[in-house]
């Protein structure tokens, strides 16, 4: 319906924005707990504006923004009883729910899941189903929900609707959710087996001619485009994954002379690598929850 | 709970006090009540269970323009309340508007405006006039007509245990979304003009010929066409989402400052009709976008009466009691209250009330000028008379400083 028009119709009139971090250097990421006091547990992340974004922010010129960050807020409401009309679970009874909010993308977004959401909410729930030590609260259920504010972009938006044509974005979301969701719970004081955390590897190339390579936490507006990528639920303390997403075809990339590594084993590693750093991130994180918990443990009862 | 309190009593001998916070939940009504009726003896002011005065709201803050994919959003949090408000403008060409060729036919013409089925509306108003906006009474039938304010509240994003994710929006959120409409188009809070797209034909103004100087040979005959030619080629709808993030408690007071913050922020890209490719096209830069003019500040401030009887809500909905009106009355002589009422209440409060009044207040000239009341509503009960009602109005005003700072700043 809307056409937008750079100033001078001329091609080269807003460019792409650039990676300026190290491919091993993941964005900052701002996480915390607690900030809504009526679920038992919650947690809100953001991830760092991309250097563009910022610049773009604070010297505004166009109304297209170059890029955007992820911002999601995490509520964990149980274990709760389920519902009389339930059968009988020896299990905790995990639901998620991943809903954008109608301004998180670039296109409007619906009322109602689309499929798109349905998928995050699957996986999410994978992720999270093998952390969880279930059988401790037979009978329950435990509802997670999660609100993406703003979500990462699948493309530039100066590139053709079709050029490397997957929801590249959603994996970046997916880890988000996947590392919120862990300091949620842990911030409803839910026995897991560890914190699990999400991390994002890509294999892109910039062009053409150029040789594609291995990136942590990739930025999709980055890059003009991405071979492949891949979605890890890690667990650092147990060297385990929960879950793991690929996509695209990245098992013929050499990536360089040196690295022996087939593309997708680089790629899982790169996203196992990106997960221990989101686990910094979250273990910081939850220790301010549970000092926020002893202060009111001493103080008075515990919520 | 329990496990916790298991061990203690094995290793302490029971005591038979309980800790406030269980009290709370247990006789929240006794709670409350304790809490704004002090024993006389004690010296204790009467204060809220929140520790606030009764009239006394909580800490609010706003935040602006950090939402990437909107044109204007904001962030508003009351207390412990967090409502999220993103703007989204969209274009709606007059074209898909099934109604509008027939009736801009005869707009042009007699050069008036178009014609509204409403027969109160006058229809004697010049088109485009900029100069007196204030003065444009009935500019916002084309807002309400065509609807071009979209909002929408939504609770499910499990913002309290009660709202369940996914499932189709509660009569709560339902019913908040109207209000907000209904605040939308009976305060006039955007003007019509911001909305509109106008195309004036290409060969009046020496900045318009320039821009189509490839078109000019064929509108040479158009010449004579002047100010009546200017038509509305499209509109810009508005989609105003608030998530309400976090709910302890008075979302509309949180959701109202957050359209009302989020619409101050809200800009618009130039937009123009393109005759060679026959749409309306944007521009992208920043200066020159224009930003909304909004037409004052309203401001919304929500109260709940509390009532030292707790069975006074079920009476609530039968007949006034005589009897028990004429025990408050005696009762205030002697100095007991038996009726509080308690501003911006929290969820625990509302859980422990019937009656609400909501106030929506505005002063004119930025502050200076006298106040208004945008509007006033109460249900629930009949406590509320006009007498404190004028009460709640000195409050609100109160209220409207302190959230116009607090808007003001971001």
């Amino acid at each position: 319906m809307e056409t937008v028009k750079t100033k001078d119709s001329a091609p080269g009139a807003a460019t792409r924005p650039q990676r300026q971090r190290q491919s091993n250097e993941l964005r900052k990421i701002f996480l915390k707990t607690g900030l809504i006091p009526s679920a038992s547990g919650s947690s809100y992340l953001e991830f760092e504006p991309s250097p563009a974004l910022a610049a773009a922010r604070s010297t505004p010129k166009s109304l297209i923004p170059p890029s955007s960050a992820l911002k999601l807020a995490c509520t964990v409401h149980g274990p709760k009883p389920l519902p009389r009309s339930a059968t009988f679970s020896p299990n905790l009874v995990l639901t998620t729910h991943v809903k954008y909010a109608p301004f998180a993308a670039r296109k409007r977004k619906g009322h109602i899941r689309d499929a798109s959401e349905r998928d995050l909410g699957v996986h999410l729930e994978t992720a999270l189903r093998g952390v969880i030590v279930a059988e401790r609260w037979p009978k329950s259920g435990l509802d997670i929900t999660i609100t993406i504010i703003e979500a990462e972009d699948d493309r530039w938006w100066g590139d053709a609707p079709d050029s490397h044509d997957a929801p590249w974005g959603m994996m970046n979301v997916l880890a988000g959710c996947i590392t919120a969701a862990s300091a949620a719970i842990a911030d409803a004081r839910i026995d897991c087996l560890d914190l699990v955390a999400g991390g994002v590897a890509a294999i892109v190339s910039d062009g053409d001619d150029a040789a594609p390579r291995l990136v942590l936490d990739c930025d999709p507006a980055e890059h003009w485009s991405i071979l492949s990528a891949c979605v890890v639920a890690y667990m650092p303390s147990r060297d385990e994954i929960t879950e793991l997403w690929l996509k695209g075809d990245g098992s013929k990339a050499v990536l360089s002379a040196d690295d022996k590594r087939l593309g997708n084993e680089a790629l899982l590693d790169g996203a196992v690598d990106a997960a221990r750093g989101a686990h910094t991130v979250l273990a910081e994180a939850v220790r301010e929850s549970a000092e926020r918990y002893a202060g009111l443990a001493l103080g008075g009862p515990a919520r | 709970m329990a496990s916790a309190a298991a061990p203690a009593a094995q290793s302490a001998p029971p005591s038979l006090s309980l800790p406030p916070s269980q009290f709370a939940r247990l006789q929240p009504h006794a709670y409350l009540l304790a809490h704004l009726s002090p024993p006389a003896t004690s010296n204790q002011p009467s204060i809220r269970a929140n520790g606030r005065a009764p009239s006394q709201f909580r800490i609010t803050s706003a935040n602006t323009g950090s939402l990437t994919h909107t044109n204007g959003s904001a962030v508003v949090r009351v207390g412990d309340t967090t409502a999220v408000c993103g703007v989204r403008a969209e274009l709606l060409p007059t074209e898909d508007i099934a109604s509008w060729s027939v009736s801009r036919s005869a707009a042009a013409t007699t050069n008036k405006r178009r014609k509204l089925t409403d027969p109160t509306q006058k229809l004697t108003e010049e088109i485009g006039d900029e100069s007196d906006l204030d003065a444009d009474a009935d500019d916002q039938s084309h807002i309400e007509d065509l609807n071009l304010l979209v909002p929408n509240l939504s609770l499910s994003t499990g913002c309290a245990p009660g709202f369940i994710p996914g499932a189709p929006p509660s009569s709560l959120a339902q019913s908040l979304s109207h209000q907000i409409l209904a605040l939308l188009h009976t305060t006039r809070l955007v003007r019509a003009e911001d909305l509109r797209v106008w195309y004036q034909p290409p060969n009046l103004g020496a900045e318009d010929l320039e821009r189509h100087n490839e078109s000019e040979q064929m509108d040479v005959d158009a010449e004579e066409a002047g100010e009546k030619d200017k038509e509305i080629k499209a509109f810009w709808v508005l989609y105003i989402d608030v998530m309400i993030v976090s709910l302890a408690g008075n979302p509309f007071d949180a959701a109202w400052a957050s359209v009302l913050a989020a619409l101050r922020d809200t800009k618009l890209p130039r937009a123009w009709w393109d005759i060679d490719n026959e749409m309306v096209v944007c521009s992208d830069a920043v200066s020159e976008s224009h930003k909304l003019t909004l037409r004052g500040m309203p401001v919304a401030s929500s109260f709940c009466v509390f009532e030292a009887d707790a069975a006074a809500g079920w009476r609530a909905v039968i007949i006034p009691d005589a009897e028990e009106e004429r025990q408050i009355e005696e009762s205030n002589r002697k100095g007991v209250q038996r009726r509080w009422i308690l501003a911006d209440p929290d969820g625990y409060e509302e859980g422990l009330t019937q009656e609400r009044a909501c106030i929506v207040v505005d002063k004119k000239q930025g502050g200076k000028g006298k106040l208004v009341i945008v509007k006033m509503e109460k249900n629930g009960g009949w406590a509320l008379d006009s007498e404190e009602l004028r009460k709640l109005v000195d409050i609100s005003a109160k209220r409207w400083e302190d959230v116009r700072q607090v808007i003001g700043q971001c």
